[in-house]
């Protein structure tokens, strides 16, 4: 049984994630220092950055088994993008949420068509055409390989968006963490944010591995169905 | 047997969100020299809390969309 083997083992990491995602709130409420221009409101970085850590690595799992799909053929590479791609939309849906609510504080708006905020909402509406893009074929196996098509097109905007800050004049910070001559960050800030990225990438594996065991499953109950009926 | 489950799938993530929701206050209460908030702006503190609260809300809504079709495949399934 492998799934089941699957399933314990996201359950133990989703259980580890939220153990994590516990201890993130204890250190960005009574320990971590509070940031001396932005005040309170710099504390949504320590679930916003995350977020955006475990949207991108979804969406590159995405792309990546989307690719061995059109490859090899095998529906489980499949299951897994399709899996990948609903962490993704969801923990991109917290980004596009967290974020308008520190720049209406620390930007005095909701919104701005800067590079980084736009190319992300695009993101989000790739990946939401790679579900609409799956369910709009007669033919069950081309909306998959149409799917898997934009779930690799799409991945492309992720380099985009990181590099987005560096490129075009932008609101957004450019980055702190990720440089060539190391982060800038207050260490206790530092090790509160990697708190925060092991937690978000623990309790997406582990949701992930749940959801795909049932993508597995459902696929195979399909078949059985088809099967017995013919 | 409905209510524990119903107090499990429902009540525990309600009283955790609440919970979560009066950290953020209580952190800067204390955390403050003047130890008030009186004539601060509450806006930050409360798209803090909004903030924390979207991730609560959006996470389990997706364990829990898992758990309910996985729930309904074992019944397909059993049918």
């Amino acid at each position: 049984m492998p799934s089941a083997k699957i399933r314990l083992g996201g359950t133990v990491l989703a259980v580890l994630g939220v153990l994590g995602i516990l201890v993130l709130h204890w250190m960005v409420f009574f320990w971590t220092p509070t940031e001396a221009t932005m005040g309170i409101i710099q504390r949504i970085f320590y679930i916003h950055v995350p977020a955006a850590w475990v949207a991108f690595f979804a969406f590159g799992i995405v792309a990546l088994c989307s690719a061995m799909y059109l490859w090899l053929g095998d529906e489980k590479l499949d299951q897994a993008a399709l899996s990948a791609a609903e962490g993704g939309m969801v923990f991109t849906t917290i980004v596009l949420l967290t974020g308008p609510l520190w720049g209406r504080i620390a930007w005095g708006t909701y919104w701005t068509w800067e590079p980084r905020l736009t190319l992300t909402l695009l993101l989000w509406f790739i990946y939401l055409g790679y579900f609409l893009v799956r369910s709009s074929t007669e033919n069950p196996d081309r909306g998959k390989r149409f799917a898997a098509v934009v779930g690799i097109v799409g991945a492309l905007d992720i380099p985009l968006i990181h590099l987005s800050v560096l490129w075009f004049r932008s609101l957004h910070p450019t980055p702190v963490v990720m440089k060539p001559e190391g982060p800038t960050l207050d260490p206790d800030m530092l090790l509160t944010l990697f708190v925060g990225l092991g937690s978000f990438t623990l309790l997406f594996l582990g949701v992930f591995l749940q959801r795909y065991t049932l993508a597995v499953a459902t696929h195979l109950a399909a078949v059985r169905e088809r099967d017995a009926q013919g | 047997m409905l209510l524990p489950n119903r107090f499990i799938r429902w009540g525990l993530p309600v009283l955790l969100l609440l919970a979560v929701a009066v950290v953020p206050v209580l952190a800067q209460e204390g955390a403050m020299p003047g130890g008030g908030l009186s004539g601060q702006s509450l806006r930050p503190y409360r798209f803090v809390f909004y903030a924390y609260a979207i991730v609560w809300v959006l996470v389990l809504g997706w364990v829990v969309s898992v758990g309910r079709r996985m729930a309904k495949l074992n019944q397909r399934l059993g049918d």
